[in-house]
């Protein structure tokens, strides 16, 4: 028996909450099924169900947005064993537990590792412009793949079950994730240089100082690469910037009087 | 007052279920709840001073399995609020009491973290329940289950909120009549140090070959490109 459209859609805005119960046990173990279980109600009569249902509730995790390609890969295993009519290659666990580390492996790299700091790093030049749409930009621009992605996958796990996996690896996606790491360093790398020129600008400095601030940047790059916390360099960047700032604001008073 | 209080609490609610729990649409970004908070207290601006500020700081902890890091959704808002409602109250405005806000948000938004971390260990509990509804054969009761973990989040999120609002309710208005010309000499650099120590940590952080060195070509060239032009 084939599932229907609707309950496929159904399982797939199901999907948009599989983190509500996330625990430190199964993780998103029992949003996931959660989202399957209108599919799987339909498959099974109610006295399979139950045993079935078991079955899902336990260690489960994966990228969010790759979810879908999971959720629609074992929608067809599912269906198939119902059936009866195919004999599934490898057991539904063992495939859950085969994609999901690497998908989530995957997704962190693109989506959180390249390109949420590169689409911030976009919204950020209207923000510091002033611009009020920044945020509408930054929405807008960033959910444009995860949502392709959370419905092309889902559609394509359902339709190819097994062989999603091939779907994955045909586009490339671990290599797209380091070209997006690297136009996020660029993107960041101009947004830096905007901010300090405008500084400079809006202070009637001379401009060559800004090159200058590569240098604390670097190093505290390199600090923060030995694993010190972002409200520790905070912390020591802003107590010096305010020492400077009494200092100078003593020294200019000393002159003046 | 209470009014300002209520909105932010109800940002801070949608956006902090958005963060984990449902959706992921990323409107829990600070650059997208900050100038949205402050939109509608009325003074989109600040909002988005404070996105701007926020937003990259914790960029480079990513959300990894069972890592939780630092919840900078209700640092951002928490501390529009804490700007437009004092700026109020103490007849103040300006960058500094903006910076003020964010000194004291900062270290109490560490406390968001460990509410995260026990929304999420009191979510275990609901595995053992969605079992036992299971095998009773009461499938609703399991899914209502699953529903009952937002609860969890959403207090987790009010309560980072209420503690950064009451935390700086208390502690900036003391500090304000101290702090405020100090502050001045210095404010709009601070304002610039913010973004950059995050962009620095990121590029201290994120796997990639060579980062420094494109870092600093893509920072040259743009800089000698606003330079020329």
């Amino acid at each position: 028996m084939a599932i229907s459209w609707r309950t496929r859609l159904h399982i797939w805005f199901r999907l948009l909450l599989l983190q509500a119960s996330w625990n430190f046990e199964t993780l998103q173990g029992i949003g996931f099924f959660y989202a399957l279980f209108p599919g799987l109600r339909k498959l099974y009569g109610k006295e399979k169900l139950p045993e079935v249902s078991l079955k899902y509730i336990g260690y489960f995790n994966t990228h969010v947005y790759f979810a879908p390609l999971v959720a629609g890969a074992v929608l067809r295993l599912e269906e198939d064993r119902a059936s009866g009519t195919v004999v599934p290659e490898v057991e539904i666990d063992d495939f859950k537990e085969m994609v999901a580390a690497p998908y989530a492996a995957i997704g962190d790299a693109f989506f959180w590792g390249g390109l949420r700091p590169l689409v911030a790093g976009v919204a950020l030049f209207f923000a510091v412009k002033g611009i009020l749409w920044a945020p509408l930009i930054f929405v807008l621009l960033y959910n444009i793949v995860p949502i392709w992605i959370r419905t092309v996958f889902f559609s394509h796990g359902y339709r190819h079950g097994l062989k999603s996996v091939e779907f994955i690896q045909r586009h490339k996606l671990p290599d797209l994730a380091i070209h997006t790491k690297e136009a996020a360093v660029v993107i960041l790398g101009g947004l830096s240089a905007f901010m300090v020129f405008s500084q400079l600008t809006q202070h009637q400095l001379p401009s060559w100082l800004g090159m200058l601030t590569l240098i604390p940047m670097v190093m505290l790059g390199l600090v923060a690469r030995k694993g010190i916390s972002t409200l520790l360099l905070v912390i020591i960047t802003v107590s010096a910037i305010f020492l400077i700032g009494l200092f100078w604001a003593d020294v200019v008073q000393l002159m003046v009087f | 007052m209470t009014l300002s209080l209520t909105l932010g609490a109800l940002v801070s609610l949608i956006c902090g279920l958005d963060r984990v729990a449902i959706l992921q649409m990323m409107v829990s970004r600070p650059i997208v709840a900050a100038p949205l908070t402050a939109l509608l207290l009325g003074e989109p601006l600040v909002g988005l001073q404070i996105g701007v500020m926020v937003e990259l700081l914790w960029l480079a902890r990513l959300p990894v399995g069972a890592a939780v890091p630092p919840d900078d959704t209700q640092v951002a808002i928490a501390s529009s609020v804490l700007v437009i409602a004092l700026g109020q109250s103490l007849d103040a405005s300006g960058t500094e009491l903006l910076l003020l806000c964010l000194f004291v948000a900062i270290p109490l938004g560490k406390v968001g973290q460990y509410f995260d971390r026990y929304a999420r260990e009191y979510n275990v509990r609901l595995v053992k329940q969605v079992s036992s509804a299971l095998s009773r054969g009461s499938f609703l009761a399991a899914e209502g289950q699953h529903l009952r973990g937002l609860i969890s989040f959403s207090l987790s999120s009010l309560g980072t909120y209420a503690v950064i609002i009451l935390g700086g309710w208390s502690i900036i208005p003391l500090l304000w009549p101290y702090v405020q010309q100090p502050l001045s000499y210095s404010s709009s650099w601070m304002q610039l140090a913010f973004p950059l120590v995050g962009i620095t940590v990121i590029l201290g952080t994120i796997n990639v070959s060579r980062a420094i060195t494109l870092f600093c070509a893509a920072f040259c060239m743009s800089f000698l490109l606003m330079w020329l032009v």
